[in-house]
């Protein structure tokens, strides 16, 4: 959502949290660029099972459409993993840090239509 | 025309008028659990006296030594409600009671005669804060002259911000050198807390005293106020969203299409 951080330097930042966080970082994975593309996000989700979960560069790299992206966060739940999200230092991994990264998506979404100096 | 209360007024009034204000803890507890978890970290360091910290901490020790604190103290799951806790009746009245808060909450550590961890004068505001924000400055010792931060009241910082061409081409030093005369010394006990407006430039000098300052500080501000360079997430998180924000924040109009 609108941020656009060179690839080269999220990764650097991820690698850093993985460590921050005793996460054994595996494989890196980029999305496709074409605009609110989640492919390779939801093929990711799908192939979970056999590792612990995915650390996402930011929050807002998460697909904008409310349904779209709370059917990953409850996938991703669901097979008892967890995300993370490396720039907030954030994590999904119960109900509580569910609801919690969705309000600030949902406060994020608001604040355009808030008054605005 | 508000319908703000007298004890509301007075505390506005103050605030507009400094810049701060300065009252007492709302959640002791919670304030002395803080101090606690800091004292018992600087006791690994044979030490027991926040005040007398640069017998126990060199300079050269010093930023490793709070940096370290900062990351256990962050990692305490309670830390961030206890903080707000102790501040929370004057940000509800100051800022408002839809609040969000800091992802994490700083640490300031000023030994005497220590010129290596000074913050230059500066207002928030001139590095990516908006001026929506208050910065909640918690003493866990008694702060006073050079031992405490000061703050340029908000009538001189108005004339600064109309002057400021003229000193922009200077340097730190030389705009402290302006407006030494001006800016309020905080003092402040243990067991208070201060608020302050960071668009208010501030900032702390070497400290001459023969006790060691240790603070806290973190940023608050409306949730729905504007936001700068601190994002919402990255830098913010929702604490005390309402339930008319929760609910409007999914409505949606019926679908007639």
């Amino acid at each position: 959502m609108e941020e656009r951080v060179p690839q080269h330097v999220q990764n650097i930042v991820i690698r850093d949290y993985c460590s921050k966080k005793n996460i054994q970082y595996l494989l890196s994975a980029t999305e496709y660029a074409m605009e609110n593309s989640a492919l390779t996000l939801r093929q990711l989700v799908k192939d979970l099972s056999s590792i612990d979960g995915i650390v996402a560069y930011s929050i807002f790299q998460m697909p904008e459409d409310d349904n779209e992206r709370q059917s990953i966060f409850n996938s991703v739940l669901s097979l008892k993993k967890e995300l993370h999200f490396a720039v907030e230092g954030l994590s999904i991994y119960d109900n509580e840090t569910y609801n919690h990264i969705e309000n600030i998506w949902k406060v994020k979404k608001t604040i355009p239509d808030c008054l605005y100096l | 025309m508000d319908f703000l209360s007298k004890n509301e007024k007075i505390l506005e009034k103050e605030f507009i008028e400094k810049g701060f204000i300065i009252r007492e803890a709302a959640n002791k507890d919670a304030l002395n659990k803080i101090q606690k978890f800091v004292i018992d970290m600087l006791t690994s360091k044979g030490g027991d006296s926040l005040d007398h910290a640069h017998k126990n901490i060199s300079i050269s020790e010093l930023n490793d030594f709070r940096l370290d604190v900062i990351k256990k103290i962050n990692m305490q799951p309670w830390l961030r409600e206890a903080y707000y806790q102790i501040a929370k009746p004057y940000l509800d009245i100051l800022v408002g009671n839809e609040l969000a808060m800091q992802s994490r909450v700083n640490l300031s550590i000023q030994l005497p005669e220590d010129s290596s961890s000074l913050l230059t004068v500066h207002a928030d505001t001139w590095s990516g804060d908006s001026p929506f924000e208050v910065v909640v400055w918690l003493p866990l010792v008694n702060c006073f002259d050079t031992k405490s931060m000061y703050l340029l009241p908000p009538k001189a910082a108005n004339n600064l911000s109309d002057d400021f061409k003229l000193h922009a081409q200077g340097n730190s030093e030389k705009l402290f050198d302006l407006i030494k005369n001006d800016v309020n010394w905080i003092k402040i006990n243990y067991g208070e807390v201060l608020v302050f407006n960071q668009a208010c430039p501030h900032g702390n000098r070497v400290n001459k005293e023969s006790e060691t300052r240790w603070s806290m500080n973190c940023r608050f501000k409306g949730l729905f106020t504007p936001y700068k360079d601190k994002k919402i997430g990255e830098f913010f998180e929702p604490i005390t969203l309402r339930p008319v924000s929760k609910i409007a924040m999914n409505y949606k109009l019926p679908i007639t299409e």
